[in-house]
């Protein structure tokens, strides 16, 4: 039984941009560890190789200490061979950094930057697909329907890119052949680019991020360990946890008078989890002005206790009643501005913007009014 | 809506027990009691019973309910125009709302349909203002909203502009709008100014330059990025050119080039001279054959010269010898013509003076012919001259004056009338004899025949025979004979003056007369005749011609054929000399073509001279020319010999222009080579430390970080944007909202408040503005001063006159509310009570105002319907 990790899109380097300054550091050190949890995966299931299936590094120049610093980490680990294959953020265009990574590689780290057959173990061959640029616009696994191994060994194919329509990148092009497996002979293709776990097939896997990197998929981060009996026999694949941080989403689709805050207490995750969690609250369906104000102040009393929490209100509309408007004033100028802010947030001759608009001043007339002295 | 009635049961002190204020009156009620008896208790319970939700339990409904807890009742009786109704809420326990009909006991509504029935009452719709007008101590919608500057004292003292707004906004719920717009606009100013600009230093402005920040730097960062891209393309296609340019198959194959080139170029370089050599020859010998050619032609055409020039020396001998005859003749012409010429002009000359001698005779026989005739003219004039002189002097002699013969012959005419006249008017007598008697009359002797008349003038006297005699005499004049007698006498004088004798006579002369000047006209046209100028001028012609006769010759000649001769000698003359002129040129033809002649030969000799001593003696010329020809034959096929090595030659010749440009070709390519090789490998260094400087740096990642950071910051300042569109939406809302309400009440209220300010000025004189309907000066004491500032009684004042004043536009508009009152004249001194209590009073004709007070003593004055409290439990 061949034992191996299967792992891709690491992104070491990511930066964060996008989020709040303090929460960068802990994410971007969480791209580099990620590789002693993928060692330690290894350990415990006795596998002795890692496929790293492309973008390994988030760009194609990363800094030289970033490099380093992940070769070592790798180096650490002196009883298990990596692989690493070039995907389409860190291209074999990266010649800088390949070059150095050349330079500096450690004796248990193999590089697949040449579509050649690799010998991974007595009987066990690697084809690795390299991505020659960011869109090499062909299926670079062609090649491996042709390549020759010996007789009876395991035939492992290690490619990066998109099968069919979907990529993490949302590119349609330089799609790799579904039944690429089958055609070249395969036991096992183990695929990168898609941040989410996937099997296309029982021979081919996308094993997804180990450490996510963004809402979109909503899971935890994974890698696959894949067991291989002997040619032709199909593989054993499980998936073994890795991620560090959770990214997650929540929906919570509201009918006019329910208790948003009391639906989101009951979604939320536990406590002891919540430092290591990005939540994005998705708010959708209508709410009354008072649901809608203890929603956001729910939000803002448990925000502090999460890595990062969003309210996503895009999809929430204000809905207002009779009794709402009371709250504002029963009669006089303040309950016509009211009415007409109503009425203009109703108005299906405006446009949606003018009409959210109009909603959400009335919301905020309701809370200011909500703060006065009766 | 007016109220009659109002009942609570455990609210506030009341606990477990209550009270009811009974027969609220039409106009003013007063409840006027000292503090703690449960005044403002009974305003706070009406309040909440028309203004709180039974289901609620707000702040003003907590405060109602006793400390001992229970559940507050509230009651009231009203009456509206659909008739009277009993509204009862209760609170907490047992929370209810009924609406009864009073007279029947009906229930009409309960809970959300009773508090609707309630809702209508006092707001009169939405946009309304309150039913209920209420007015507590010390509280206007002003100070409340002031209320933190409520020390300020130029805060405090308000214009009436602005108090009287404040009370409009306070009853149009202005209070918690003028709250809502300052939350509003507190929120805006943080981040946007006045003008809706970002605020500098605000959130937005901060996001704004944070987004401008961050796009920057994305921008410069894309830029590096795209450099460093273009950096590793370049090295890339500077490696592949590299690795081209350094194959050495590649370089063995250029210089192969080069040397080949040079090899074809000494070639090209060795057979351009050997055509150049052969080329020379060629030139020589076809020099050689032209030479030849030419020496042969030159004495063939030698040849032909002499023949023709033989051939012309004979022609030009015998043109000679013609032009020297025909100047022979020539001349013997001109000699001719030139005696001709002098004979005809000899026989002119004899033609002329024959002629002029013969003109000569015949003026002098002329002469003599004229003095002859002149002479006798004159002879004849003399005579005429002398008959004139004598018909003049008779006709001077019988010369009558114009005008007498024709007066002569009037006044005979004028006779002839007057005798006839006399001889009418004489008296006639006429006798007629009786048979028997005759010229028995007789007048002075003459007897009377019969029948015969006779003219009686002047006194007659008749004889008559036997009888006697008669006279007669006439009475004189009127019988005409005095003027006939006038007239006589004037015809004697007029005969005598003429010198006649009588008319007939005159007449005769007359005739004579006329004869005479015809003779004399007819004499002195013959002398004219004779001589035309003059006897004198006549006499000098004929003196003239007399000296001038001389004598007379007489030539034997023909005049007119002597003419003739002359004319045949002039044409003699003028043929003759032409004749002359024509033979000149003949001559001188004659001379020129001689001298031609004579030219040419000389010419011809000179050049037969010339060839003959070029061409030798005549028997070697033959064999020279022979000679010739064989020379030029040689040379001909020399020149063919040579011209088919040059031919040859050259076609087989190399392009040198090729091969040298081939050369140098071959030589640039492999020296550009060289240089490429460098340029690229000193470029490919350059680019290294960029690649090198960029990738260490970690553009790219820095890049994307940027843009996330770009694209987060983008999102944050459309969220400030949406929250500033959000704020301005809400504040114009607002804005427009309060606006209206204003303009909906304020005008009518100010209409409305104008006669009870002026009650309230009842000392002063005040002056309106005409546009706000404000207070604008008041007079008092002779001053006039401005309404500007207010005081708090004033305000307070205005507070109460404000509501009266709603409530009258209310009332007009056919929603009566009653006016309430909670001790709301404490900053008054008591001249100014007594003056609201008119106004109150003068408004209470038609308006239900309820008064709570504490001031009892002040208020006794107030007068109208004074209420009681009386304890109260509900029923049941």
């Amino acid at each position: 039984m061949f034992r191996f990790i299967h792992s891709s899109d690491l992104h070491i380097g990511k930066r964060f941009g996008n989020l709040p300054e303090e929460l960068r550091g802990r994410l971007r050190d969480a791209r580099h560890t990620v590789l002693d949890r993928l060692a330690a995966q290894a350990r415990m299931a006795g596998a002795g190789t890692i496929l790293l299936a492309g973008d390994c590094f988030d760009t194609e120049t990363p800094s030289p200490a970033m490099l380093r610093q992940a070769l070592a980490a790798m180096a650490g680990h002196a009883g298990l061979r990596w692989v690493m294959l070039p995907g389409n953020h860190d291209s074999l265009l990266a010649e800088e950094l390949w070059a150095a990574a050349r330079a500096a590689l450690p004796g248990n780290v193999m590089l697949a930057t040449e579509p050649e057959p690799i010998l991974l173990a007595p009987g066990v061959t690697l084809l690795p697909a390299p991505c020659t640029t960011r869109r090499p616009g062909r299926d670079l696994t062609e090649w491996m329907d042709r390549a020759a191994t010996p007789e009876g060994a395991l035939r492992i194919g290690l490619a990066h890119g998109a099968i069919q329509s979907f990529s993490e990148d949302g590119s349609g092009l330089d799609i790799i052949a579904p039944d690429r497996a089958s055609r070249a002979g395969l036991d096992y293709l183990a695929l990168g680019d898609w941040h989410g776990q996937m099997a296309v097939n029982a021979r081919s896997w996308y094993s997804g991020t180990p450490e996510p990197d963004r809402f979109k998929h909503g899971e935890p981060g994974r890698a696959l360990l894949v067991g291989l009996a002997g040619p032709g026999a199909v593989p054993e694949v499980t998936p073994v946890e890795t991620g560090s941080f959770a990214w997650r989403s929540l929906s919570l689709d509201l009918l006019s008078g329910d208790d948003a805050a009391t639906a989101l207490a009951a979604e939320l995750p536990g406590g002891s989890g919540r430092r290591q969690t990005l939540l994005r609250v998705i708010a959708s369906g209508r709410l009354r002005p008072a649901a809608r104000m203890a929603l956001e102040a729910a939000i803002a009393g448990v925000a502090p206790e999460f890595a990062e929490l969003q309210l996503d209100t895009e999809g929430l509309a204000a809905d207002c009643e009779d009794t709402d408007l009371d709250a504002i004033d029963r009669a006089g100028a303040l309950r016509q501005a009211a009415e007409l802010l109503l009425a203009e947030s109703h108005d299906e001759g405006r446009p949606e913007a003018e009409r959210e608009i109009a909603g959400e001043a009335l919301v905020r007339l309701f809370s200011y009014c909500d703060a006065m002295q009766p | 809506m007016k109220l009659s009635a109002l009942r609570l049961h455990n609210v506030r002190r009341f606990a477990g027990t209550g009270i009811a204020v009974e027969g609220i009156g039409d106009g003013v009620n007063v409840l006027s009691a000292v503090n703690e008896v449960g005044k403002s208790t009974c305003f706070d319970a009406l309040h909440a019973l028309f203004f709180q939700p039974h289901t609620g339990t707000p702040g003003p409904v907590q405060t109602l309910r006793p400390y001992s807890g229970g559940n507050p009742l509230v009651e009231a009786d009203i009456k509206t125009s659909d008739g009277a109704f009993r509204l009862t809420k209760q609170f907490y326990g047992g929370k209810r709302a009924m609406v009864r009909e009073l007279s029947s006991g009906r229930l009409i509504a309960q809970a959300d349909e009773a508090e609707k029935f309630i809702g209508a009452l006092v707001q009169g719709g939405t946009t309304g203002p309150a039913g209920l007008l209420w007015v507590r101590q010390g509280i206007t919608g002003i100070e409340r909203r002031a209320k933190s500057e409520e020390e300020n004292e130029k805060r405090a003292r308000e214009s009436v502009l602005v108090s009287v707004q404040g009370e409009v906004e306070s009853l149009t719920g202005g209070r918690r709008m003028a709250q809502a717009v300052a939350a509003c606009e507190e929120e805006l100013s943080r981040l946007v100014t006045a003008t809706r600009r970002p605020k500098a230093g605000g959130p937005y402005a901060l996001a704004l330059e944070e987004r401008d920040r961050l796009a920057e730097a994305e921008r410069k960062l894309a830029a590096e990025v795209a450099e460093l891209r273009t950096a590793l393309d370049r090295r890339r296609s500077i490696r592949n050119r590299l690795n081209e340019l350094e194959d050495r198959e590649e370089e063995r194959a250029r210089q192969g080039a080069l040397a080949q080139a040079e090899k074809d170029l000494a070639a090209a370089k060795a057979q351009g001279e050997t055509l150049k050599t052969a080329e020379a020859e060629a030139a020589l010998a076809r020099s050689q054959r032209d030479a030849a050619g030419q020496a042969l032609t030159t004495y063939r055409r030698s040849l032909a010269r002499l023949a023709e020039l033989q051939a012309l020396e004979s022609e030009a001998t015998g043109r000679r010898d013609e032009a020297l005859a025909r100047q022979r003749a020539a001349a013997e012409a001109g000699r001719a013509a030139a005696a001709a010429v002098e004979l005809a002009e000899s026989e002119e000359r004899q033609a002329r003076d024959l002629l002029s001698r013969l003109e000569k005779a015949l003026r002098a026989r002329d002469a003599a012919e004229r003095l002859t005739g002149l002479r006798e003219a004159h002879a004849g004039a003399e005579a005429e001259r002398t008959a004139i002189e004598s018909f003049e002097a008779e006709i001077r002699a019988l010369a009558l004056p114009a005008a007498g013969l024709r007066q002569l012959e009037a006044l005979e005419t004028e006779l002839v009338g007057l005798r006839a006249i006399v001889a009418a008017r004489m008296p006639l007598l006429r006798v007629d004899y009786r048979d028997g008697a005759s010229a028995a009359i007789s007048i002075a002797g003459m007897a009377l025949g019969d029948g015969e008349e006779k003219a009686l003038t002047g006194s007659t006297t008749l004889d008559i025979a036997e009888i006697g005699r008669i006279t007669l005499t006439l009475p004189q004049g009127q019988d005409g004979q005095a003027e006939l007698a006038q007239a006589e006498a004037r015809r004697q004088k007029g005969l005598k003056l003429l010198g006649i004798a009588s008319l007939a006579e005159g007449r005769q002369r007359e005739t004579r007369l006329r004869e005479l000047e015809t003779a004399l006209r007819l004499g002195q046209q013959r002398l004219a005749l004779l001589a035309p100028h003059g006897l004198a001028d006549l006499q000098e012609s004929i003196a003239r011609l007399e000296a001038q006769r001389g004598e007379i010759i007489e030539i034997k000649a023909d005049p007119e054929a002597t003419r003739l001769a002359l004319d045949a000698a002039e044409a003699r003359v003028t043929t003759s000399r032409n004749a002359v002129r024509e033979a000149q040129p003949q001559r001188e033809a004659a001379d020129t073509a001689i001298l031609a002649a004579e030219r040419a030969l000389a010419t011809i000799a000179s050049e037969r001279a010339g060839l003959t001593t070029v061409m030798g003696a005549e028997d070697g010329r033959e064999a020279h020319a022979a000679a010739l020809e064989a020379t030029f034959a040689r040379a001909e096929g020399e020149l063919a010999s040579v011209s088919e090595r040059v031919e040859s030659l050259r076609a087989s010749a190399i392009d040198l222009a090729g091969t040298e440009a081939k050369l140098r070709r071959m030589r640039s390519i492999v020296d550009s080579t060289a240089n490429e090789i460098a340029k690229l490998r000193e470029d490919a260094a350059e680019i290294n430390g960029q690649i090198r400087a960029r990738a260490d740096a970690a553009v790219e990642e820095a890049w994307q970080e940027t843009s996330e950071k770009l694209a987060a910051a983008e999102k944050r300042l459309a969220g400030l944007a949406h929250e500033v569109a959000l704020l301005s939406r809400l504040r114009d809302a607002l804005e427009a909202a309060r606006t209206t309400a204003r303009d909906h009440y304020f005008r009518p209220v100010m209409a409305e408040l104008k006669p009870l300010l002026g009650l309230l000025f009842e000392d002063a004189s005040v002056t309106f503005d005409e546009d706000t309907l404000l207070p604008r000066t008041v007079r008092r004491n002779g001053l006039e001063e401005p309404v500007g500032v207010l005081s708090g009684g004033m305000r307070e004042q205005l507070a109460v006159l404000t509501r009266l004043a709603f409530a009258r536009l209310l009332a007009k508009d056919g929603q009566p509310a009653p006016v309430i009152l909670d001790d709301a004249l404490v900053y008054s001194d008591d001249d100014r009570i007594e003056r609201m209590f008119d106004a109150l009073h003068r408004q209470a004709s038609d308006q239900q105002i309820i008064v709570f007070s504490c001031r009892q003593r002040a208020f006794s004055q107030l007068g109208g319907n004074i209420l009681r409290m009386k304890p109260w439990s509900p029923e049941g």
